[in-house]
């Protein structure tokens, strides 16, 4: 990236910041907020590959002549998009359209007794209590340059908030539909808020068209003994952009539970950053990603275990072809008094490709005593035996490879152990990515 | 009556490799079963390698004539949709795809290749059902994925069951007696033996006799250094026991 380039970003940047803050009709307290975000994104800059965690990473997609894209200004619509692309089941859904909650599209259904679903907008409006305590401990995970950006300039999202003890029986979709046909930006802020003992489904899909770009931050706060079970699938169009951060923060005994399936966009970044801070917490971490063409995806889960008998478990697989670039960067800490802590990381990788890479690097820092941990990583190609086994089956090689793709990147699912709705959900859009790949070989 | 499998004057060898096929000719009819023996070394493998297309070989001279076409200038798919089988000397391992939903696979795009209609999952558990039973295997092994796990006889009495299910014309069978005990040795015979047919011709490569005391052929072909230099009945087989491959290797 040229110093030229970022300098033309933060100008139109900060250009759009202030336009917004003079507009905007909100609360004196999320202005606060929203200043000093920008004022953490300036000072931090934009990542460059001198940044460790950015190395692998291409950012050049973001930025055009005209800097980084600017916030999409009206929600678009396309209906057609939800009948194809919501769950099959019956679910709490909010529909987003370019990063702006779609009332009309969503259905939030009848909740239980102490609980909450709405946008983001909404929640500052009647339950500001619910997110600014949540805003203010954000700090808490450090700063990202593009997590401060979207604290400053996130125009929607979704808020869970679920008191003690509430449970939903049914899971939360998010539907995030994008069709922007320049470039823009959807900085779309969620939030997960669940009491002790409480416990919900949330299952995020973003797909859609064009060139946007979705920058989003997902914070959750999960309680003592409370279960998250996060599923997304990111089969976003092949022009668009998909960066995400979710910051999860674990009380005693909680368990998150994060699965990603990730088809789509040419650029993508997932970060997923757990604060085990409650003792004998369960993170488990699964995630599929399946590029082609000159897509290039990063997965990179950080956990961090600062209290005792935490169990992290992730597995973390990747296929990919022509000259798609897949990066892992997987992190785990142990920090000291994190006594008896069960850590165990593994990302495998299946080049299907001659011209396709991948760059992989677990990492495993540890400063407590009687901890398990393990980490691993590898990188294969397709296996040469068992596809001329199936093709002297009479399956055709498109096939054969298909199922063999297929195979490996269904582990993650079976690992995963989602609900059943939600598992077929993931397998159509893993279905759709071999069906392509098959009519392309 | 126009022969099954034709092979003549071929020639092959491993990509850029020597040469280990050196001339074989042979004819094989509907309703035969063929023994090809010979020791270590002596081609098999690259022979049967070759029928079936496995990437990795090539022919330099001679041809190879199925049911009137061009077997060569088919792709390994095609010539199984064709009705060419071959079973595995060393079955394949494939973690992640289960066995049944692999033999449907299998069993459609056979069926498509002879022009029948696909059958969906029941019809094919139906039919998977009924060749279990004629083989006498148990249906466990229809929900574990392909191979994995199968002990050595469990993974050859597979390679028989998928040739029950796929009805080839023409079944090449590999080495299929190595690493058997006696009774799982006698429960793969059996299976063959079951799949004899009028319509269709086998070929057995083995190393040993003793396959073919329990699956009985119609000719017996010693291959040595790359050609085959004696073909006789049976009782063939039973000389070659007595006297060795090494006494043929001369005669030729």
């Amino acid at each position: 990236m040229s110093g030229v380039a970022n300098d033309s970003a933060m100008t139109a940047l900060q250009d759009a910041f202030l336009t917004g803050l003079e507009t905007a009709q909100q609360p004196a307290w999320l202005a606060q907020s929203r200043t000093s975000a920008m004022q953490g994104f300036i000072a931090l800059g934009l990542p460059t590959r001198d940044d460790e965690a950015w190395r692998f990473t291409d950012l050049r997609p973001l930025f055009s002549a005209q800097g980084l894209p600017a916030p999409a200004s009206a929600a678009g619509a396309d209906p057609l998009q939800l009948a194809t692309h919501r769950l099959a089941g019956e679910a709490h859904r909010i529909v987003l359209v370019n990063g702006r909650v779609a009332a009309d599209l969503s259905s939030i259904g009848t909740l239980p007794k102490g609980a909450w679903l709405s946008s983001i907008s909404e929640t500052i409006d009647l339950r500001p209590d619910l997110i600014q305590a949540a805003f203010e401990a954000e700090h808490r995970f450090g700063e990202q340059p593009f997590a401060s950006l979207n604290a400053a300039l996130f125009a929607d999202g979704f808020v869970l908030a679920l008191e003690p003890g509430v449970v939903l029986e049914h899971p939360v979709e998010i539907l995030h539909l994008s069709d922007a046909a320049d470039s823009q930006a959807y900085h779309v802020r969620n939030a997960i808020l669940a009491g002790a003992n409480s416990a919900a489904s949330v299952v995020e899909t973003f797909v859609g068209s064009g060139p946007g770009w979705t920058n989003a931050v997902t914070t959750i706060d999960i309680g003592a003994d409370a279960v998250i079970r996060h599923a997304k699938v990111q089969a976003e169009g092949a022009e668009a952009i998909h960066l995400a951060v979710t910051r999860a923060r674990l009380a005693d005994a909680a368990d998150y539970d994060s699965f990603s399936l990730i088809t789509g966009a040419r650029l993508s970044r997932q970060d997923i950053q757990v604060m085990i801070a409650g003792e004998a917490a369960t993170v488990q971490i699964n995630a599929a990603y399946l590029l082609r063409n000159d897509q290039e995806a990063t997965i990179a889960p950080a956990v961090d275990h600062q209290a005792k008998g935490g169990h992290t478990k992730e597995l973390l697989k990747g296929v990919l072809t022509d000259r798609a670039h897949g990066v892992f960067l997987g992190s785990v800490m142990v920090r000291e008094g994190a006594d008896g802590t069960d850590a165990r990381q593994l990302n495998r990788n299946l080049l299907a490709s001659p011209t396709a890479r991948v760059d992989t690097k677990p990492e495993l820092t540890i400063h407590a005593d009687e901890v398990k941990c393990s980490h691993g990583a590898t990188v294969g190609d397709l296996d040469e035996t068992a596809l001329f086994y199936l093709e002297s089956r009479g399956i055709d090689p498109a096939s054969a490879r298909a199922m063999l793709i297929d195979a490996f990147a269904a582990e993650v699912l079976e690992v995963a152990a989602l609900a059943p709705d939600i598992d077929a959900h993931a397998r159509r859009y893993l279905a759709a990515w071999l069906e392509h790949d098959g009519a392309a070989a | 009556m126009t022969a099954i499998l034709e092979i003549d004057n071929l020639h092959a060898r491993l990509v850029g490799g020597r040469e280990i096929v050196k001339g074989v000719s042979l004819v094989v009819n509907p309703g035969e079963v063929h023994a090809i023996m010979g020791p270590n070394g002596a081609g098999k493998s690259t022979l049967s390698s070759v029928l079936v297309g496995k990437p990795g070989y090539e022919v330099t001279q001679g041809s190879v004539t199925y049911m009137g076409r061009d077997l060569l200038a088919l792709a390994a798919d095609e010539r199984a949709r064709a009705g060419v089988f071959l079973a595995f000397q060393y079955p394949v391992e494939i973690p992640g795809v289960n066995n049944m939903y692999f033999l449907r696979a299998a069993l459609n795009a056979v069926r498509r290749g002879r022009g029948e209609p696909e059958l969906d999952a029941a019809q094919c558990l139906k039919a998977v059902k009924a060749k279990l039973k004629l083989l006498d295997i148990g249906d466990d092994l229809l929900k574990r994925s392909v191979n994995v796990g199968f002990s050595g006889g469990e993974k050859k009495r597979n390679e028989i069951f998928q040739m029950a299910m796929l009805e080839p014309n023409l079944a090449i069978l590999d080495e299929t007696d190595s690493g058997l005990d006696i009774d799982a040795l006698r429960a793969v015979s059996n299976g063959v033996n079951q799949l004899r047919d009028p319509n269709r011709a086998i070929v057995m490569i083995t190393h040993y006799q003793r396959l073919l005391d329990y699956i009985e052929p119609d000719f017996v072909h010693v291959l040595s250094e790359g050609r085959i230099v004696a073909s006789g009945d049976k009782t063939m087989a039973a000389e070659l026991e007595q006297s060795g491959y090494a006494a043929f290797g001369k005669a030729a």
